[in-house]
């Protein structure tokens, strides 16, 4: 106030506040937030988990796959997904005009982007990306603005819109929780986490143990019959696939190999062998 | 006499008709927003392939509103924009209350609205999304700190003018009455200096909104660097042509001026609808010269889809080529009920505009048989809003209206006569 250019404030300056006044309080605020913000965006980084030796992956031989879609199956076991809900899906193709049509198909579970557009956009960071490699989402966190679902560019997240198998709330799909998470969120109710947040494929890390390594493989993985999903970790040279023992270099490097929408420069962790 | 008695009866029984309308289609919203809340997103037709719908679609339709006639009033308090200055208050309030629209919409649509301030608790920094939040509340305490600043002079006359309704004027005071002339000095500066800093805001507030969806390298139809700039384009058009029909239908000034400031209001928008066709041109020649599947898609579905008469008959017919033919016709260039009329249709037709924007570029599956791959309804192809959508959007506009007759009625949106700033202007 004592610095009010004397001409102005003509005798009455006590309430009015000087502009220098209001953009000294404007720099509080702004220091208050950029103290009280920054922390919290270095702390949403760091808060992966997972073990950082490690980088999960997978190669999905397509000329094994029979199309038997038993990936789906499993994956909706495991996890307990609603409907609506879906983490691994498998996709077919139809090619050419009748009569002179083939069809190809392919498993595709979420990809685990090295570089990852769900992580980037989630105003929240409820989405993250844990050291392993595997985007996991903190449920409790996600408001469910479904931003993420926008920005993937694999269709590999879901919304969870609250759908039920059996309407009746004490049905029996209702008793178990799904072991995502450790089953760290309990039965599904209604207007409680997952229903109301965005969903997706985490490679089953609840079948990790404490060190971060797979107990037994992702349910997909596990389930093939055709042996056509190999998993593990793509950081290693030496590694082999958890199902089948086979060197997951090895399986790159034998025959060619794609990835998914190469082009937009993701990363995905998942590749393909052709058919 | 006796006609006049019966033009003030009709006009007692149109207003009679539109309050009921408006009470009933509010009870319904209220009543939808409730089930809503009482249900869960279960009631929106939104899927897995197209997650955000119609409120996304009103939500950013309303930021732009706001942005738009925001922009506008930098006209007046910035640039010195004098003719325009009896519509400043008028604009401003319009950025506050779309604003406020905006944010109700926006928060309707989250999964988890009672979580919605995570954004600013586990603030992401590379979310556009987490930095827009920001930006609209430092936007809407510019905007809030403007309205003031205008009405100021007006709220002290009414506080000053005794009777009941002076109790409530004189809590804007903050105990302190003696503003007038000190405050007169000062509010041009402020106000100037207030409009300066919500410029970049207000193009962060529309701009950002539009890098939502530019940065989306999934969608091909989003992905442009043409996107944010076409969002405020759109927006100033859209925020003019609100305001010129909101200056006509609610401003309580002599005519002779109202003319003067709607019409250049209306030529004013006119011309920024004219620059919006050619982004929209531009766009639409290198999307199809280039010819990538992914790339066309979405404008396929807007130009030839199933809703292609939204982009054709509301975006382009009722958005751009009436008013365009309203403010060059000789006829009714200079007619105040005609000039309304423009400014409702760039307003109403910017909508067709917003929902072409959000929901075809989402439409094409990011697979093109991936909906095939699950049998449910949330992975169906294409995308048409729920009742409760519907009801909720319009509910939600109904209260808007209602907010905006309560404010019109409270507060002195006209400007106090001979000069709100004490210069002696034009």
């Amino acid at each position: 106030m004592a610095e009010q250019p004397a001409g102005k404030s003509d005798g009455v300056g006590a309430a009015a506040p000087s502009r220098r006044q209001v953009f000294r309080w404007l720099g509080g605020i702004a220091a208050t937030v950029a103290t009280e913000a920054v922390p919290r965006v270095n702390s949403a980084a760091s808060r992966s988990g997972g073990n950082p030796n490690r980088r999960w992956g997978m190669v999905i031989d397509l000329r094994r796959c029979v199309a038997c879609k038993s990936c789906t199956i499993a994956c909706k076991n495991e996890n307990k997904t609603p409907p609506g809900v879906a983490y691994g899906v498998f996709i077919e193709e139809e090619h050419g005009e009748y009569p002179h049509v083939y069809r190809t198909a392919f498993f595709r579970p979420c990809m685990q982007c090295g570089n990852s557009p769900c992580t980037k956009v989630c105003p929240t960071g409820a989405t993250y990306k844990r050291a392993d490699g595997i985007v996991a989402v903190d449920y409790e966190r996600c408001i469910g603005c479904r931003y993420c679902i926008a920005s993937c560019p694999y269709g590999a997240r879901s919304f969870d819109y609250g759908h039920e198998y059996i309407e009746r709330p004490d049905n029996p799909y209702n008793q178990i929780p799904s072991s995502e998470y450790g089953a760290r969120y309990g039965l599904r109710k209604k207007g409680k986490s997952p229903v109301g947040n965005v969903r997706k494929c985490t490679f089953c890390l609840h079948l990790q143990d404490e060190h971060g390594e797979y107990r037994e493989p992702p349910a997909c993985a596990r389930t093939c019959m055709g042996r056509a999903i190999h998993f593990g970790d793509l950081k290693d040279p030496e590694a082999v696939c958890l199902v089948h023992g086979e060197q997951m270099r090895e399986l790159l490097a034998r025959r060619g190999h794609y990835r998914l929408k190469e082009e937009l420069g993701n990363e995905p962790a998942v590749y393909y062998l052709p058919a | 006499m006796a006609s006049q008695s019966l033009v003030a009866r009709m006009d007692w029984w149109l207003r009679a008709l539109g309050s009921c309308i408006l009470l009933a289609v509010s009870a319904v919203g209220i009543w939808a927003i409730a089930a809503r809340f009482r249900e869960g997103l279960i009631l929106t037709h939104m899927t897995q392939n197209v997650p955000w719908g119609l409120w996304i679609s009103l939500y950013i339709y309303f930021i732009g509103l706001s942005a738009g006639s925001f922009l506008l009033s930098t006209l007046i308090y910035v640039f010195g924009v004098r003719r325009f200055e009896p519509a400043g208050a008028l604009a401003l309030l319009q950025a506050l209350g779309c604003l406020a629209l905006g944010m109700v919409l926006i928060w309707i649509d989250l999964g988890h609205p009672e979580r919605f301030l995570n954004v600013f608790v586990h603030f992401n920094a590379t979310s556009v999304l987490a930095w827009e939040a920001l930006l609209y509340v430092a936007y809407s305490a510019i905007v809030l700190a403007e309205l003031y600043l205008v009405l100021r002079p007006a709220l002290a006359q009414r506080a000053a003018s005794g009777g009941v309704s002076a109790t409530w004027y004189r809590v804007f005071e903050f105990g302190d009455s003696s503003l007038k002339e000190r405050w007169q000095q000062r509010a041009a500066g402020w106000l100037r200096m207030l409009g300066i800093v919500g410029i970049p805001v207000a193009i962060g507030v529309h701009g950002g909104t539009g890098a939502i969806f530019a940065v989306v390298k999934s969608r091909p139809t989003w992905y442009s660097g043409l996107f944010p700039i076409v969002f405020l384009v759109s927006a100033l058009a859209s925020g003019g042509g609100l305001l010129t029909f909101l200056a006509a239908a609610a401003l309580r000034i002599r005519e002779r001026q109202k003319l003067d400031l709607v019409g250049g209001l209306a030529r004013l928008t006119v011309g920024i609808v004219a620059f919006d066709l050619l982004l929209l041109t531009s766009e639409i020649l290198v999307v199809f010269y280039g010819g990538i599947p992914h790339h066309q898609a979405g404008w396929r579905e807007i130009l030839f889809g199933p809703f292609w008469w939204v982009f054709w008959f509301v975006q382009l017919g009722l958005g751009a080529l009436v008013p365009i033919a309203i403010v060059s016709g000789r006829r009714t260039r200079d007619s105040l009920p005609w000039l309304a009329v423009a400014g409702l249709a760039v307003a109403v037709g910017i909508i067709g505009v917003r929902l072409n924007i959000v929901i075809p570029a989402q439409i094409e599956p990011q697979f093109p048989t991936l909906p095939d791959a699950y049998h449910h309804v949330r992975f169906s192809y294409g995308y048409f809003p729920s009742s409760n959508e519907w009801l909720v959007g319009l509910g939600v506009i109904a209260l808007g209206i209602w907010a905006f007759l309560l404010a019109r009625s409270v507060l002195p949106l006209e400007p106090v006569e001979e000069g709100v700033h004490g210069r002696g202007e034009r």
